[in-house]
């Protein structure tokens, strides 16, 4: 340990012009545990991840308003309306904690039977950045972890 | 009784450095931290490896030139990174 008081410079480049002596002649950067009581920690949470209340009270628009009036295929895609086999849109935005709990438990949308319930979730698991609902349904994902 | 082994598990954070702060993407939560001095320096000793505060303490010593090699300080912050669900305590 004979290198711990060592007094000179121990870069290769010059050193600022201001450094105190002081502080060039440590070796190891200096580091203080107890930084005089302030937290050094400061945690920034996602508007997503927020109380649980106001994620569950987001909605879902089925689908979204670029695509107003279409049907939901049976595997979630946004299909023409009428198109056989595919579910005309819910009257209403489902809402996120409806969507959250018929994907956490399997089980269906209220008031919609089970085929329909399936096609509108897979719609939402489908959903990208950008399209209204997205940040309702990671936020859902988030809660689900 | 086994002493309290710290760890930041492997994987879950993001680290990138921000002039004097150190942003921490915690990819379970989805939340951030800002971290400043010492927290970095603790985080890094302990991201994937499991030890006790007086091992930290000793990694930290080979480290850094530390100031204050102060348990109660070490303890102190490691419940800060604890308390944000940087690292977990068993």
């Amino acid at each position: 340990m004979n290198d711990d008081d060592a007094i000179e410079p121990q870069h290769d480049g010059p050193l600022p012009v201001d450094a105190a002596p002081t502080a060039a002649a440590t070796r190891r950067r200096a580091l203080m545990l107890g930084a005089a009581g302030a937290a050094s920690v400061l945690s920034i949470r996602p508007a997503l991840a927020q109380a649980t209340g106001s994620v569950l009270m987001c909605d879902i628009p089925v689908p979204d308003a670029g695509h107003a009036g279409g049907f939901i295929a049976a595997d979630g895609a946004v299909v023409a309306a009428g198109t056989k086999g595919a579910f005309a849109p819910p009257s209403r935005p489902l809402k996120g904690e409806d969507v959250r709990r018929a994907m956490q438990g399997g089980g269906v949308l209220p008031g919609y039977d089970y085929d329909r319930s399936r096609a509108y979730l897979k719609y939402v698991s489908r959903l990208q950045r950008g399209t209204a609902g997205f940040t309702c349904f990671a936020s859902i994902q988030m809660l689900r972890k | 009784m086994a002493a309290t082994r710290y760890q930041a598990p492997p994987g879950s954070l993001l680290v990138r450095a921000l002039d004097d702060l150190t942003a921490v993407y915690h990819r379970p939560s989805g939340a951030t931290h800002l971290l400043a001095s010492p927290a970095p320096e603790i985080l890094a000793a302990l991201d994937g490896v499991a030890m006790t505060a007086d091992a930290l303490m000793l990694v930290l010593a080979v480290r850094y030139d530390l100031a204050d090699a102060d348990p109660v300080a070490l303890a102190a912050r490691l419940d800060e990174l604890v308390a944000a669900g940087l690292i977990v305590a068993a």
